[in-house]
C-alpha cells in the first residue's frame, strides 16, 4: 500500500466515523421500518406470529376493491386536506398582509397567533371538545342563537367542518410566520415604483406582492398539504373517527387497523398506500408551484 | 396623521382578532378554576371564587411529577442525540465531495419524504426487538433517526458558510479531526443548533403518536401528553379535573414559548424555509 491509499483510508475512516452514527440511527428508526413495512405489506401478520404468511398483492387488492371504510377514509382525508390547505393559506396570508405593515403591537400580535401552536394536537383537540359541548351550550344560553345549539361533533358535515376550524386554527400561527418572513423579502422599491405607476394597493398585492413570495407559498402549501395528509392527533381526541366511521382518517384508520383489529400485514398495506398518496400529492403541487416563481 | 389612525385602527381590528382567537383558551383557563356545578351551570362566566384545589388534586391524580420528568427524559436524549449525530454527519458531509459522500448524503435526508405514519406499524417491531419500549430512554432513542434527517440537511447547507481554513488551522495545531470539529466548528454552527434543539424539542414534547405506540403497556414510564390522552378519556364527566389537566399539560411548553418566543418564532421558521 502506498502512502496515497493509505491517506485515502485514513480519510474514508473519518469520513465514517463523522457519519455512521446517524446513518445507524436512521436506518433504525426509519429506513428499516420502512423496508419491513413494504415486505409485510404483501404478507398476512397478526404481529405475533414469528414468520408472516407471503399473499402477494392480496392486502392492495383488499384495499380497492373490498374495503370502503379505508376508501371512504382516503376520500375524506384528500378532502379535509384541502379545505384545511385552502383556508390556512388564506388566513395566515392575510393576516401576514396586516402584521407586515407598520402597525404598532404587531410582535405581540404575532406571539398571540402562534400561541395555539406550541400546544399540542391531543390537547387542543380535547380543548374544543369542551367548547363545541359545554361552550356552545353557554353561548346557546345567553345569546339564543341556534349555530350553537348544532350538533357540531356529532353531525357527520358538521363534524367535518368541525375539525378544519380546529386543525386550521391550531396551526395558523406557524404558517402566518412563514408569510411575515416571505413579505419581508419583497424589495421595497419595486413595491414603491408600482405606486409611483399608480398601481392601487389591490393591484400591487396581487400584480407585485403575491408573484414575489411565490416560494413562500410554495413552502407553506407543501407543509400544509403533507401535514393535512398525516392529520391523526386531532381527530383522535375531538371526536375519535366519529359520529360512525365519518372522520376516519387515513392515519387513524391504519393505526386501527393494526393497533386495534391486529392486522398488521393489512395494516402496512394501508401505510405503503398513504406513502405514495402523500409522494405523488406533495411532488406534484412542489412542481405546478415551482413554475409559478418569478426570478426577480 | 391619517396614515397612523388608519395603523391604529388595523392595531385595534387585530387586536380584537387576536382577543376573540384566544377566546378558547381563555374559557379553558377559567373553567379550570371553578367546581364541578358552576362549569355545569354556565361554563362562559367566570369562577365565584377560584378553586385552585383542582389544580392540587389533579396534580395528584395525573401523578405529575412522574410524567414530567418522563417527558423532560425522552425529550432531553432526543434533542441531545438529533444535535450531536446530524452537527457531525451534516459537517463531514458537506466538507467530502466524493461520489460516496453524495451517496450517504441522499440515504440520510431520504426519510424526510417518508411519513411517519408509513413505517410506524414496523417501528413498533423494531423498538421492541432492541428492547427500547416502555421507558422514555428508550423513546428518546428512538428519535434520533426520526429527528436527524431534517436536522442534517440544515447543518449540511450552514457548514458551507464557514471557511475551509479554520479546519485546516485546528489540524495543523494537531488537533484530531473530532477534537477540530467539536472544539471549533461545532459552536460556529450554533445558529443552526438552536433551530435544531427548537423544532426537535417542541415536537418531541408535544408529540403523542410514538409514545402511544411505545409506552401504552406501562403505566410508569408515561409522557405528559400520553397521560393527558388518558386522562381525558377517564375524566370524561368531571370537566374541572380534565380542564386543569389541560393546563398543567400546556404550562410548560407555553411558560418557554413566551420566554423565548424570538428564538424560538426564528428557529421553527429557519427550519421551515431552508428546506
Amino acid at each position: 500500500m502506498n502512502l496515497h491509499q493509505k491517506r485515502q483510508r485514513t480519510s474514508f475512516l473519518i469520513f465514517l466515523s463523522f457519519t455512521v452514527p446517524a446513518l445507524a440511527t436512521i436506518l433504525l428508526s426509519v429506513e428499516i421500518p420502512f423496508l419491513m413495512s413494504v415486505i409485510y405489506s404483501f404478507t398476512k401478520w397478526n404481529g405475533l406470529d414469528k414468520i408472516p404468511q407471503f399473499i402477494g398483492l392480496a392486502n392492495y387488492i383488499e384495499i380497492f376493491t373490498n374495503d370502503p371504510d379505508a376508501l371512504y377514509a382516503l376520500g375524506f382525508t384528500l378532502r379535509m386536506a384541502a379545505f384545511t390547505v385552502v383556508f390556512t393559506n388564506i388566513f395566515a396570508l392575510a393576516l401576514a398582509v396586516f402584521l407586515d405593515s407598520d402597525i404598532r403591537g404587531k410582535n405581540a400580535l404575532r406571539v398571540a397567533f402562534y400561541i395555539p401552536n406550541i400546544i399540542s394536537l391531543i390537547v387542543i383537540g380535547y380543548v374544543w371538545r369542551f367548547i363545541f359541548t359545554k361552550g356552545f351550550d353557554s353561548f346557546y344560553e345567553m345569546t339564543g342563537l341556534g349555530v350553537f345549539m348544532f350538533s357540531w361533533l356529532g353531525d357527520k358535515d358538521l363534524a367535518f367542518f368541525s375539525l378544519v376550524l380546529v386543525r386550521v386554527w391550531q396551526q395558523l400561527g406557524f404558517y402566518l410566520v412563514i408569510y411575515i418572513a416571505g413579505l419581508q423579502t419583497v424589495p421595497k422599491d419595486l413595491i414603491e415604483a408600482a405606486t409611483i405607476d399608480g398601481a392601487s394597493p389591490v393591484i400591487r398585492f396581487f400584480r407585485v406582492t403575491l408573484p414575489m413570495i411565490m416560494p413562500s407559498i410554495t413552502v407553506a402549501v407543501f407543509y400544509s398539504l403533507s401535514n393535512g395528509l398525516k392529520v391523526f392527533d386531532v381527530i383522535l381526541s375531538l371526536t375519535s373517527g366519529g359520529p360512525g366511521n365519518a372522520t376516519m382518517s387515513i392515519a387513524l384508520d391504519i393505526y386501527r387497523t393494526a393497533f386495534i383489529t391486529g392486522r398488521f400485514g393489512y395494516g402496512t398495506a394501508k401505510s405503503v398506500v398513504l406513502f405514495f398518496v402523500i409522494l405523488v400529492l406533495t411532488v406534484f403541487q412542489v412542481k405546478v408551484f415551482k413554475q409559478r416563481e418569478v426570478e426577480v | 396623521m391619517r396614515q397612523s389612525r388608519i395603523s391604529l385602527s388595523i392595531t385595534v381590528i387585530l387586536t380584537i382578532i387576536a382577543l376573540i382567537y384566544l377566546y378558547p383558551l381563555f374559557l379553558i383557563v377559567i373553567n379550570s378554576l371553578k367546581t364541578f356545578a358552576e362549569i355545569t351551570i354556565n361554563a362562559v362566566a367566570l369562577p365565584e371564587s377560584p378553586q385552585f384545589s383542582n389544580y392540587v388534586e389533579t396534580f395528584k391524580l395525573m401523578k405529575y411529577p412522574n410524567l414530567f420528568l418522563n417527558t423532560l427524559i425522552a425529550t432531553g436524549i432526543g434533542v441531545a442525540g438529533v444535535v450531536l449525530v446530524s452537527s457531525m454527519a451534516g459537517y463531514k458531509l458537506s466538507r467530502t465531495r466524493t461520489r460516496y459522500s453524495w451517496v450517504m448524503f441522499i440515504i440520510l435526508i431520504a426519510p424526510m419524504m417518508i411519513p411517519f405514519h408509513s413505517f410506524m406499524i414496523a417501528l413498533v417491531k423494531v423498538a421492541k426487538v432492541l428492547h427500547l419500549t416502555g421507558s422514555p430512554w428508550g423513546l428518546g432513542v428512538m428519535y434520533w433517526g426520526l429527528g436527524s434527517p431534517l436536522a442534517l440537511f440544515l447543518y449540511h447547507g450552514f457548514v458551507k458558510s464557514i471557511p475551509r481554513d479554520l479546519d485546516d488551522c485546528a489540524m495543523i495545531d494537531g488537533a484530531s479531526p473530532m477534537r477540530a470539529f467539536f472544539q471549533v466548528i461545532l459552536p460556529l454552527l450554533q445558529p443552526v443548533t438552536v433551530s435544531v434543539i427548537v423544532i426537535n424539542a417542541m415536537w418531541m414534547w408535544n408529540d403523542f403518536l410514538l409514545p402511544l405506540l411505545l409506552l401504552s403497556g406501562s403505566k410508569k414510564a408515561l409522557t405528559l401528553q400520553l397521560a393527558a390522552y388518558n386522562f381525558f378519556g377517564q375524566y370524561k364527566v368531571e370537566w374541572h379535573y380534565a380542564m386543569a389537566g389541560v393546563l398543567l399539560t400546556i404550562i410548560p411548553a407555553v411558560m418557554i414559548f413566551l420566554a423565548l418566543q424570538r428564538h424560538i418564532i426564528k428557529g421553527m421558521i429557519a427550519g421551515a424555509v431552508k428546506t
